[in-house]
């Protein structure tokens, strides 16, 4: 596997956000900024090579005048010879979220939380806690982008 | 020889039989061009996975036991099987194999299955079956491949099992799927990564991990093994498929060429039949006008 694609002319910086389903996104860019362990991180053309993890939160790209978000889960960064991957389990566009359903999510995880957590301290239901926990963080953050960018077009 | 009436019934059945395995036919062929189609597009996250793991494991400094390994007392061995048969050899030489890796391992084997296949392989042989997945492998979930990552990494962090095998179909075509054997955790450090020379001291310089290596590696291990299990889960529900799809073909033209042969045997006894009356009148008459 190379990392870095084919430079036509002058030096040109990639973003892939990849999903364990499909390939999200896949173009050039000018700028890519995402939420990595220690804070927001730019990337402009010539970063120097990152590895990271990121929370979940959303990507935001500049491409030209235009500007692309998307909502993501946790997962990896990676940058490296002018190439921003991003490896996470969700990443969805914000004009295409809907924002009902993100709320019915963060309602149904609510209602799954309080189910399981009534005094249980077993460690297969803190795991299932941890798990529900982390989609109603997912569906906040969707309904959250969705209201912030969704409309920008 | 059969009678008329058997052979006709007989064609009969054949007929309907081939009739059913066609329609199973037609049905895992749509399936498996969704598969496939699944599979391929899945393929760039593990790849990437993989190699930011390899990547991580050069870097990593410190003796985590996600890399370094410990002492093998117990090994744990993932089967993955389809939930349903009518496959072919497909169930059968994943299970062969991982009963030969048992033999292979000797000692003390932690066994999971994922697929009711499995499930009822070694029910039946009464091993005990350390967890149990099934009811999804014609259309797995991301969901479930995390359950069954999380269920093989915790037998690992718990030391209940010191190795981690992962055994399942790799799915090369609709016609075969070869048995592959992977060693999830301890996660194998590659001397010598193709394609990079021999730069790999320098690459271990290369990234600036944020905040460090270290845990960048905790928190990749667990995804490491999930998305393992999931490109696992994939190739295996693609191998399913075609596999049914292929058998399924084999059945339907046996059927045809027992249906064909039959006919032939029929439309002869019919026609040594009518032989027969037609002389039993004749010699009858010749003796009538004999007397």
């Amino acid at each position: 596997m190379t990392e870095g694609r084919e430079r036509e002319g002058g030096r040109q910086l990639f973003c892939r956000i990849i999903t364990p389903q499909e390939v999200v996104f896949d173009d050039d860019v000018d700028m890519v900024v995402a939420r990595i362990a220690d804070g927001e991180l730019g990337v402009l053309v010539d970063h120097a090579p990152v590895v990271s993890t990121v929370e979940i939160g959303d990507v935001r790209i500049t491409q030209g005048d235009e500007r692309r978000v998307y909502a993501t889960s946790d997962g990896f960064f990676k940058v490296s010879e002018n190439l921003v991957q991003l490896l996470v389990e969700e990443a969805v566009p914000a004009d295409e979220i809907d924002v009902n359903e993100a709320e019915d999510r963060v309602e149904e995880a609510e209602r799954e939380l309080g189910e399981v957590s009534e005094g249980d301290e077993e460690e297969g239901a803190k795991k299932e806690r941890a798990r529900i926990e982390r989609r109603r963080k997912m569906g906040e953050n969707l309904a959250r982008v969705a209201r912030r960018y969704g409309n920008e077009g | 020889m059969a009678s008329l009436r058997d052979l006709k019934r007989q064609i009969g059945s054949i007929k309907n039989i081939a009739k059913v395995t066609e329609a199973l036919q037609t049905v895992s062929a749509v399936k498996f061009r969704k598969a496939e189609n699944r599979v391929r597009k899945a393929r760039p996250y593990a790849e990437n996975v993989e190699q930011m793991m390899r990547d991580v494991a050069r870097s990593a400094t410190g003796s985590s036991p996600h890399l370094a390994g410990r002492e093998v007392r117990r090994v744990a061995v993932a089967a993955i099987t389809a939930d349903r048969g009518l496959a072919g050899g497909f169930n059968a030489q994943v299970l062969r194999r991982t009963q030969r890796l048992r033999d292979e391992l000797g000692g003390e084997v932690v066994q999971v299955a994922s697929g009711r296949k499995a499930t009822a392989f070694f029910r039946f042989r009464r091993v005990e079956l350390a967890e149990v997945y099934t009811g999804f492998s014609d259309n797995p979930t991301y969901e479930k491949a995390r359950e069954i990552g999380q269920g093989l990494t915790r037998l690992f962090d718990e030391e209940e099992a010191d190795e981690v095998y992962l055994v399942y179909n790799r799915f090369e075509s609709a016609l075969t799927q070869r048995p592959v054997v992977t060693r999830l955790l301890p996660v194998a450090r590659e001397e010598d990564d193709e394609g990079r020379g021999g730069d790999g001291v320098v690459a271990a310089s290369y990234f600036e991990y944020v905040p460090d290596a270290e845990t960048v590696l905790r928190n990749l291990v667990p995804r490491y093994v999930e998305t393992m299990v999931w490109q696992a889960l994939l190739e295996s529900a693609a191998g399913e498929h075609g596999a049914r799809m292929t058998a399924m073909k084999n059945a339907t033209d046996n059927a045809n060429d027992l249906a064909r042969d039959l006919t032939l045997r029929m439309n002869k006894a019919r026609q040594a039949q009518i032989t027969q009356e037609i002389l039993e009148i004749v010699g009858g008459a010749e003796a009538l006008a004999a007397s």
